[in-house]
């Protein structure tokens, strides 16, 4: 029986240690950029969770603090014409995939400019420019909707390729069955992403599964399957980018499964005093954006001064974001039905 | 004019629009070589090849999303359920993520789900449920259902076009037990028009689907022996439905028999006779009745099919009540 205090990544594909870690060229942009997608990321979910708490922000504020290194890997991996569909723990992939975080403010703000212009909050949005869906509460329901995407771009001619990310608890859905069986019976190009972060709301992974790891359930979908340190993205960019390219020029679905830690609770309304603090901390001296910037300094790609750097110009950007956004109207409640169907 | 039947019509409708927009694909359990459960899509794979006609697995849910990651990057997909009844393991996909999706994110949705449904043939309870009123309740979802071949073809081609996810009801009872002489070319049959399919002074019977029919029937028995002279609508489109053609029908009869296939509480006819009660109350010489089946799970044995199923019979015995009432 799994236990969640006794979870280790039983294989890591690839490892930034392990490789000659020289990056070409070419590579050197990809890395900087996922260190600054993280801290966007993380900036603003800080941001979100003050707003929150100071009343600004209704419903909920729910994180991705400490799964940056997922979403910022694969969105690097990734090229223009592909398809995203982020879930709850993706802010990330949305910063990631070139979405403003002025937008990601308005939309938690419910503002009339917001993406989905007031009709939904927090992080039910996504941009089509962007190629990034815009996810439903029901887990596991845009697994098939990045299957159908990646089909219909390939059949336009567009040699696109789908990263569909879901979680441990989402794993346990019939959705997620049906999209990865349909993905493998028509050789379809997505990479199911499993971000494991041990516990779904208040559920830890023994109450989820009997497999030792997610990761097992890839062959009897006749798939390959790749456990990854997920918060790594140095590592996790150098598994995942090769792997985009050889699905992309030979299609066919992939799984990985990607070992993180949840470091907030499922909202910031939950305490979340269920996870064991041994538990948190371990992952807490594993945080991303602590590992990229040491990998990134270790191989001579940054500066600490450059990093500082970075970090101060992701914090302003944020700031003025949000300012902006405070500012910005709700919507036009006469607007309440426009748009529930499409013009014919 | 050939005459062909209600599943021919909309085998050749699917013929027609699938060569007249190469954006459309069909997909569904067993729609490929071996042309559908019902035989509706008999040859389409030869001509359009399996990258626009295959078979699926055997997954609901992942069939409508993936129409929905279709639809919203530049294909309309046509997708066959076997029956109507197998929609309600992916009725999250219709109802949150394709009902919801313009609304949220601007992007048009241009998918339809062809699902046949109805009863009067032994299917027992997984095959032979009504179901419109689930798809009604949906926002942003369109519900089309029509009773004769001609309107099936007409209004599948406003469905494929339609840029909102649409529920094409089909009848199974219609599928081989009715005809009609059909012309070469479809004419356009915008959603939201129903057809008064007979003028009469006595009442009018608001109807869809199966129940069309067998109300013309009861219609004829009704003049033939007792003289009273019926209105019969048709709905053919049940989302948006056409409140004008109920109101001008409401207004000549001033008496309402209301007729369908499906459960009696919260049924799509409790819905009309809202509209009715609300907003022609003053016309009214009687109160709005339903004939509706009863709420109880579709039964099999054929006896007990038969006191479960509204018919002919049971429409004249309603509609005598009402005028007499």
């Amino acid at each position: 029986m799994t236990d969640a205090t006794s979870i280790t990544p039983s294989h890591r594909a690839l490892n930034a240690s392990d490789a000659a870690c020289t990056p070409v060229n070419g590579d050197k942009d990809r890395y900087v950029g996922m260190l600054r997608t993280m801290l966007r990321s993380r900036f603003t979910d800080e941001r979100l969770n003050r707003l929150y708490k100071q009343g600004h922000i209704t419903g909920g504020v729910y994180s991705s603090i400490g799964q940056e290194a997922i979403g910022a890997a694969t969105t690097a991996a990734g090229q223009p014409q592909d398809l995203y569909a982020p879930l709850i723990r993706n802010m990330a992939v949305h910063v990631g995939r070139g979405e403003t975080v002025l937008d990601v403010f308005r939309q938690w703000l419910g503002r009339g400019g917001s993406p989905t212009r007031g009709r939904d909050g927090n992080i039910h949005y996504g941009t089509f420019s962007h190629g990034v869906y815009a996810m439903i509460s029901h887990l596991g329901a845009m697994l098939p909707v990045v299957v159908g995407g990646v089909m219909a771009r390939r059949r336009l001619g567009v040699d696109a390729v789908g990263f569909a990310y879901i979680g441990d608890g989402g794993s346990s859905t019939g959705d997620f069955h049906e999209a990865i069986n349909f993905a493998a019976v028509f050789s379809v190009p997505v990479i199911f992403i499993i971000e494991n972060n041990k516990y779904a709301y208040s559920t830890p992974i023994a109450g989820q599964f009997r497999c030792e790891r997610l990761i097992d359930r890839a062959p009897g979908y006749g798939l390959e399957g790749f456990s990854a340190d997920g918060n790594d993205a140095l590592a996790l960019y150098r598994l995942v980018h090769p792997l985009a390219a050889d699905i992309r020029a030979k299609p066919r679905p992939i799984m990985i499964e990607c070992d993180t830690m949840r470091m907030r609770g499922h909202g910031e309304h939950d305490d979340f005093t269920y996870v064991p603090p041994k538990l948190l901390e371990r992952y807490r001296a594993r945080d991303p954006i602590a590992v990229a910037s040491n990998h990134l300094k270790a191989e001579g790609v940054l500066t600490a001064a450059e990093i500082e750097s970075l970090t101060q110009a992701c914090q302003a950007e944020v700031d003025l974001a949000y300012r902006t956004a405070m500012n910005e109207p709700p919507p036009n409640p006469d607007t309440l039905l426009d748009g529930v169907y499409a013009n014919a | 004019m050939p005459e062909i039947t209600y599943i021919e019509a909309i085998r050749q409708g699917l013929f027609e629009v699938m060569r007249a927009h190469p954006d459309v694909v069909l997909y569904g359990e067993d729609v490929g070589a071996f042309g559908g459960a019902f035989k509706a899509t008999l040859g389409l794979q030869k001509e359009f090849g399996k990258e626009r006609v295959f078979d699926t697995p055997i997954c609901e849910s992942a069939m409508l999303g993936v129409a929905i990651g279709m639809a919203t990057q530049g294909l309309r997909p046509i997708v066959e359920l076997q029956f109507a009844d197998f929609i309600t393991t992916a009725l999250h996909q219709l109802l949150n993520n394709a009902g919801t999706l313009h609304y949220r994110t601007g992007v048009p949705v241009p998918m339809v789900i062809r699902a046949p449904c109805g009863g009067g043939f032994s299917g027992g309870p997984f095959h032979s449920e009504e179901l419109e009123a689930i798809f009604c309740h949906m926002p942003g979802i369109k519900v089309v259902y029509p009773a004769f071949p001609c309107d099936a073809r007409n209004l599948l081609h406003t469905a494929v076009m339609d840029n909102s996810p649409v529920v094409f009801l089909e009848n199974k009872y219609l599928y081989r037990h009715i005809k009609e002489a059909i012309p070469a070319k479809h004419d356009p049959l915008p959603f939201g028009k129903a057809r008064i399919c007979r003028n009469g002074r006595d009442a009018t019977v608001i109807t869809y689907g199966a129940m069309v029919n067998e109300t013309l029937h009861a219609a004829r028995d009704l003049i033939d022996d007792t003289g009273y002279d019926i209105t019969v609508v048709d709905l053919r489109s049940l989302k948006p439905y056409d409140k004008d053609t109920i109101m001008a029908a409401v207004a000549s009869t001033n008496r309402v028999l209301i007729v369908h296939e499906a459960w009696h509480t919260c049924g799509f006819g409790a819905e009309i006779a809202a509209h009715i009660a609300e907003n022609a109350f003053h016309l009214l010489d009687a109160p709005v009745r339903r004939l509706t089946a009863p709420d109880c799970p579709v039964p099999f044995a054929p006896v007990l099919e038969e006191r479960y199923r509204p018919n002919s019979a049971k429409i004249v015995s309603a509609l005598v009540d009402l005028i007499e009432y």
